[in-house]
């Protein structure tokens, strides 16, 4: 048992969960951030990101790699249409802007349960799966294939890439600012509207990101997605919401209780364990970094 | 007099289905639909339509009543089973409901969806370490008397709502929905209140679920926590309207109706629709069916 919880083996495992987790989170973040909306259709678009993936491959064997582009080309598209197509005009307003923010949740369950449903129905629900770069390399006594070995450097890249360009790029700059306070970055000059929806974009195409990592070594389902909705809330609520820098640690931290957790128990015990910790961390920190950053 | 109105509205409409065809199982079965998403919507509404804190977790109760009901009813008289199916969930509501509603806004949506789930997986692993996988009920009343035991819960509950809404209590709901922290400073005791709304809207939906195992005569914790129920009764309740009582009704009338069209041949299709309902009623008709029925008939 011991042995199990020491070896690289497992730490490997734990930093490829963990880097996928922060990934995904990392672009819920951004969107609330910038423009206070919950989205919990949020791990649907890992699901549309892995079936083009599979697709793409299946049919045409196109390297994933080559997916991962035309993923979030393709989410980055869906997340204009939803700002452009639902909440432009309603935050334009701020009569509706209240309701609408107060309803943003409920919305995106709606748009949840369709892409799921479209998915099914398109796809049908059973689950598919590809091999791709599968060859097993042992480095320092630890087996990897290459594909989780890919994930993790792509996944924790982007992330980092993001959080670089946050601190480095004056659009970077502005976006923080409009995280931290939207009045007064807008005071400064900040153009709010296209921070918004470039975010918007950029939030759901490293989701579709994420879904072509997660396709090279997972089952792909219609209804894959809303688990990791569920890991990406719970690592923006433990690292703070807006925080995108505290997200990425947490991401990984996530990552490394999941793994071990599950190694001390069973697999049977994970979901147990991942809605144990969103409802506990829910709970017990209720005031303090929510109130703050609902009521702005 | 506005309570007659959705109390005649549900006799109607189940009488208009059943009587006619008394004993024809197809009638009696559509009519068990409606009777028990009235329930469940009018339950619903009690405390997320009053104060505002939208949950998204109803099927928690729903489960563990139709879950209790399960281990009980080869055991014990009928109706004991309903009773403690119905106090299960409110004492499980009690339990939570303090921390849970301590949550505010959007988080409180998804921890109640969240909830929900945990107590999902956490039955459906006590159910495989007890090596069950779904449970055949052998002693369920007949499909008639279940008709009948759900129509007396679908009007239990909108009677409960009705009663909610027009009572001291119910002005302190709404006083919270409208701006807590005022309603607090004026010596409106938000938390008590809160929590008592939760424990009235978790009863009923204990008891509904109870009946809906009995009915299917099968038991699957996957199946009876299903997220599909809170999502459904979310939808039909603010499709129908949340500002009166016969919003729900009407809701869940619409839906029972077209879930019986599609869900058995294109159970997809009907989820779409669902969601684009949902999606479509909160951003353009907020104020639901009830809201624009009232709005033609020139009351305000």
């Amino acid at each position: 048992m011991v042995d199990t919880l020491l070896s690289g083996q497992l730490l490997f495992a734990a930093l490829v969960s963990g880097s996928l987790y922060a990934l995904v989170a990392l672009g819920l973040n951004l969107v609330y951030g910038t423009l206070r909306l919950l989205n919990i259709a949020h791990g649907d678009l890992v699901m549309i990101g892995a079936y083009v993936a599979f697709w793409l491959f299946t049919l045409w064997a196109v390297p994933p790699l080559v997916a991962l582009v035309l993923a979030a080309v393709l989410c980055a598209g869906l997340g204009w249409a939803v700002y452009a197509g639902l909440f432009r005009r309603m935050l334009a307003k701020p009569a509706l802007a209240k309701r609408v923010e107060a309803n943003s949740l409920i919305l995106f369950y709606g748009i949840s349960v369709i892409l799921q449903n479209a998915a099914a129905l398109a796809f049908t629900a059973s689950p598919r799966a590809y091999r791709w770069l599968d060859t097993v390399i042992t480095w320092g006594g630890v087996s990897m294939t290459l594909n989780r070995l890919l994930t993790l450097g792509v996944a924790a890249g982007i992330c980092f890439g993001v959080l670089a360009f946050l601190r480095f790029h004056l659009f970077g700059w502005g976006l923080r600012a409009v995280i931290q306070r939207k009045d007064a970055a807008q005071v400064v000059g900040v153009n709010i509207e296209r921070v918004q929806l470039i975010t918007i974009c950029a939030g759901f195409a490293v989701a579709g990101m994420a879904g072509v990592l997660v396709s090279m070594t997972e089952q792909i389902t219609p209804f894959m997605g809303f688990p990791f909705t569920i890991v990406a809330f719970v690592v923006i609520i433990v690292g703070g919401l807006g925080n995108i820098g505290a997200g990425v640690l947490a991401g990984f931290a996530l990552g490394l209780v999941e793994t071990y957790g599950i190694a001390l128990t069973s697999a049977g015990y994970r979901s147990i364990l991942i809605y144990g910790i969103f409802v506990g961390v829910l709970m017990l920190r209720p005031e303090g970094l929510f109130t703050k950053a609902v009521r702005t | 007099m506005s309570a007659l109105w959705p109390l005649a509205g549900i006799a109607l409409a189940l009488l208009g289905v059943a009587a006619p065809f008394g004993g024809n199982a197809y009638a009696t079965g559509i009519a068990f639909q409606v009777a028990m998403w009235i329930a469940l919507a009018q339950s619903w509404s009690m405390l997320s339509a009053t104060t505002g804190y939208i949950s998204l977790g109803h099927a928690v109760f729903y489960g563990i009543g139709g879950y209790v009901a399960v281990l009980m009813v080869d055991a014990a008289p009928f109706p004991a089973v309903m009773l403690v199916a119905a106090l299960a969930p409110a004492v499980f509501a009690a339990v939570v409901g303090l921390p849970v509603l301590r949550v505010r806004g959007p988080y409180f949506v998804i921890l109640t969806y969240g909830l929900a789930e945990l107590v999902r997986h956490v039955v459906m692993r006590i159910e495989s370490a007890l090596g069950s996988f779904g449970r055949m009920i052998f002693s369920a009343p007949s499909p008639d008397a279940l008709l009948w035991w759900m129509v007396g819960l679908a009007v239990a509950a909108t009677l409960g709502a009705w009663a909610v809404r027009h009572s001291r209590f119910g002005a302190g709901l709404a006083a919270i929905r409208e701006d807590e922290i005022a309603a607090e400073t004026l010596g409106v005791p938000t938390a008590r209140l809160k929590l008592l709304a939760l424990i009235a809207s978790a009863t009923i939906p204990g008891a509904v679920g109870a009946l809906a195992m009995m009915r299917t005569g099968y038991f699957e914790p996957g199946q009876a926590f299903d997220p599909v129920v809170s999502f459904t009764i979310v939808t039909m309740a603010l499709v129908g309207g949340t500002d009166s009582v016969r919003g729900p009704i009407l809701g869940a009338i619409g839906f029972a109706l077209l879930s019986e069209a599609l869900w058995s041949n294109f159970p997809q299709l009907y989820m779409i629709v669902l969601g684009a309902a949902l999606i479509g009623f909160v951003l353009f008709v907020p104020q639901g069916l009830s809201g624009v029925l009232d709005r033609k008939g020139g009351r305000a």
